[in-house]
């Protein structure tokens, strides 16, 4: 009997197409290779008896040679795609991507059309996920602004959206300073006029400054408030419908539910 | 009228959104548009909603009046001239400054102005046309506004409004002549279409010069079983055009994400079939992007209309909304869904499902050959399901589990559709089996609506109420 091997990647795009790369290019047989997330945490980890665990580390040069094949002998769509289920918080992530790419490289640019696949379904599936998030992102992210004019926002997201949404930020609001803060993930994106935004790793941020940059009382906040609530209909006040659209778990980084001091 | 002197802006800002809560779209979409790298703002064709009030209502725009003062006296409004309210007037800076500091913050997708009516019609547009004038020219605000014409005023200013706004709408108020004269002595049917009729005009020719392809179908001739002598006047004359005015500095088109209405609903005699009929006429000679309908609400407790007391007839709301979705999307005719005999929506099917009952013959169909507009008009299939069955055939026959799969909700489609032939379980199709097992699903209302039916238990000794034809039903639950 063969024995499984499972290659343990980073949780980045780069990270999972490293493992990709490797455990392709091993020769093993797909269907005796899993990928799986290094996960960190253990959110989900449960070690396999009677398996070889391989380690990766990242690296870039195997990671784009993997982004360039998909692109070139899949299709850019089928690379966005993945890239979708890179950014997820979903399970297994990394081997559906793996899975995803045996199909696509077989079948080439028409496998975004097989969505009665069990995996590509659960890639479209999941890609439907994170950018519903960010899209919702586009409309809840709040900035407050600091003495110095920076605007600032601070997000908790499921899945790594912050480099979705940052984009469109940047298209709208050109002549801001702005930063926006992923508290999950300790990522920050920084946007500067005139130049393109840069994403760093924001190691450790004390909570009074979370909190000012969080919560900034001005007068356009007690406005916005005033606002929210005198937009609602009394008569048709319905607390299911409003959770439904918009979920309990966006509303603590909401200046409309925050209460003040 | 007591206008009090030195209101703050907070204070300005409850009442007039206070005032505007009751105007029904606030919708942000329609025009997709890139950030120019100078100015603040871009645009996103499907919209964007930035909150949700307590009614469950999406927020997208900063949706306040202008002015709550009124010379207008309808009866419907809690604006009218004949209430004792307090009266607020914004001004154009306050508008300006209040979209531009929110719209930095990123809690609204832009403006949506509407008013009451300040001395004239042509008052209030000089005042909201300089509103906008600051925010566009001034602080060279690029997201959406939205803005009402209002009717009445010189066709110059809502030509000029047209040029600064991305959507505009006059609202029609309610779907018949004579009920307008009746609920709103000081607003004519004409003068309100005549706006209507300027704006898709306008819109047109604008788009003719910029070369953009005319994306609607030549017009349908003017919809039978309603005539309609308002309608049939202003779009057989083309009174109301006005030669190009002065453009605004700025460089932008005209109107670019079309217009919109609304109307109230329930608070006149009216049938849905005569207002789905209105509704028809708009889309089809008037390019209307979308119809709002307003459950009617009697805020001033006027005697003369409906009460209220029981809430809004927020399920009769639904069913046009509904069907609104089957005529713009799904290729349904109002003629096939309502007809004079069956004048209202049913309450306890949504308007596909009874239309599928009455229509059993064209059943089952076979999900692997149907083309895309047969597949729409099976219960359960909406446009996005549809569009995944297309493209998913295209590479393996398909089969339910393949359908289960892919999301698509089988639990009303299944009496309806086979897949190579066959149904997922043997099914009789007889009309009576499928309508009780239709009924029996109970998800088919949004949350908060249900309420408004008020179900009895059934007991041994149900003498009276019980009726056997479920259209009867109607009538009870849209009270």
């Amino acid at each position: 009997m063969i024995t499984k091997r499972i290659y343990l990647c980073d949780d980045s795009i780069d990270g999972i197409f490293t493992a990709i790369y490797l455990a392709w290019s091993s020769r093993y047989g797909h269907s005796n290779i899993k990928i799986e997330e290094k996960s960190e945490g253990s959110k989900y980890s449960n070690i396999e008896l009677f398996a070889d665990y391989i380690v990766t580390d990242t690296d870039y040069t195997l990671a784009d040679k993997v982004s360039k094949s998909i692109k070139d002998k899949i299709s850019e769509e089928a690379y966005e795609m993945a890239c979708g289920v890179a950014l997820s918080d979903h399970q297994g992530k990394a081997d559906l991507i793996y899975r995803f790419l045996i199909l696509g490289f077989s079948v080439g640019s028409s496998i975004t059309e097989h969505l009665s696949n069990e995996v590509v379904n659960q890639v479209f599936r999941v890609n439907k996920y994170v950018n519903n998030e960010a899209h919702h992102l586009f409309g809840f992210v709040r900035f407050s602004e600091q003495e110095n004019g920076l605007l600032t926002s601070v997000i908790h997201p499921k899945n790594n959206v912050l480099t979705l949404i940052t984009p469109h930020f940047a298209d709208r609001l050109p002549q801001e300073r702005f930063l926006i803060y992923d508290g999950n993930r300790k990522l920050a994106t920084f946007h500067i006029p005139g130049n393109s935004w840069i994403l760093a790793q924001v190691p450790e941020i004390d909570q009074a400054r979370l909190d000012e940059i969080t919560i900034k009382e001005d007068e356009y906040r007690d406005l916005w408030k005033a606002f929210f609530d005198h937009i609602a209909i009394k008569e048709r006040i319905n607390p299911k419908l409003q959770r439904n659209n918009l979920p309990l778990r966006f509303r603590g980084d909401m200046t409309e539910f925050q209460n003040t001091k | 009228m007591v206008i009090q002197e030195n209101m703050s802006v907070q204070r300005k800002l409850e009442i007039l959104s206070d005032a505007a809560k009751y105007d029904v779209a606030c919708t942000s979409s329609g025009v997709d548009r890139k950030g120019n790298g100078t100015s603040m703002g871009n645009s996103v064709a499907g919209g964007i909603c930035h909150t949700f009030s307590a009614d469950g209502r999406c927020i997208s725009l900063l949706k306040v009046l202008y002015t709550n003062e009124c010379i207008f006296d309808c009866k419907y409004c809690a604006n009218r001239s004949s209430n004792d309210v307090v009266r607020a007037s914004f001004t154009p800076q306050e508008i300006s400054e209040l979209t531009m500091e929110f719209y930095r913050r990123n809690y609204i997708e832009g403006l949506f102005l509407s008013s009451g009516i300040l001395v004239s019609p042509n008052h209030t547009m000089e005042l909201i046309l300089e509103a906008l004038r600051l925010l566009r020219e001034v602080h060279h605000f690029n997201g959406y506004i939205h803005c009402k014409a209002i009717p009445g005023a010189d066709p110059a200013l809502i030509e000029m409004l047209g040029w600064y706004t991305d959507r505009m709408s006059v609202n029609l108020e309610l779907p018949t002549a004579d009920s307008l004269k009746e609920l709103a002595p000081h607003k004519s049917r004409k003068n309100i279409l005549k706006p209507i009729r300027q704006i898709q005009l306008g819109r047109k020719s604008n788009r003719e010069f910029l070369g953009l392809p005319d994306h609607k179908q030549p017009p349908k001739k003017i919809i039978t079983g309603h005539d309609d002598h308002d309608m049939k006047e202003i779009i057989t004359t083309n009174t109301g055009l006005v030669p190009y005015q002065r453009k605004p500095v700025i460089n932008r088109s005209f109107v670019p994400a079309g217009q919109s209405t609304q109307m109230i609903i329930g608070a006149t005699q009216e049938s849905d079939y005569q207002i789905m009929t209105v509704a028809e006429a708009l889309y089809d000679n008037f390019d209307l992007k979308r119809v709002f309908y307003s459950a009617f609400m009697n805020v001033n407790q006027d005697t003369r209309l409906p009460s209220t007391e029981a809430g809004p007839p927020l399920l009769r709301e639904h069913r046009l909304y509904q069907a609104d979705w089957l005529l713009r999307f799904y290729g349904f005719q109002t003629m096939e869904l309502l007809d004079e005999k069956h004048p209202n929506f049913n309450v306890l099917l949504d308007p596909k499902c009874d239309w599928a009952l009455r229509h059993l013959e064209l059943f089952p169909v076979e999900v692997n050959k149907a083309d895309y507009y047969t597949l729409l008009r099976v219960p359960g299939i909406g446009t996005n399901s549809a569009q995944r069955i297309i493209m998913a055939r295209k590479s393996v026959v398909l089969d339910f589990n393949d359908l289960k799969r892919m999301g698509i909700v089988l639990k009303r489609a299944i009496y309806f559709i086979t897949c190579s032939g066959r149904m997922m379980y043997s099914i009789h199709i007889e009309e009576n089996f499928i309508t009780r097992q239709l009924i029996a699903l109970k998800d088919q209302l949004p949350i908060g609506i249900d309420k408004s039916i008020t179900y009895q238990q059934l007991s041994l000794f149900d003498d009276v109420n019980f009726q056997s034809d479920a259209r009867n039903m109607v009538r009870m639950a849209n009270i």
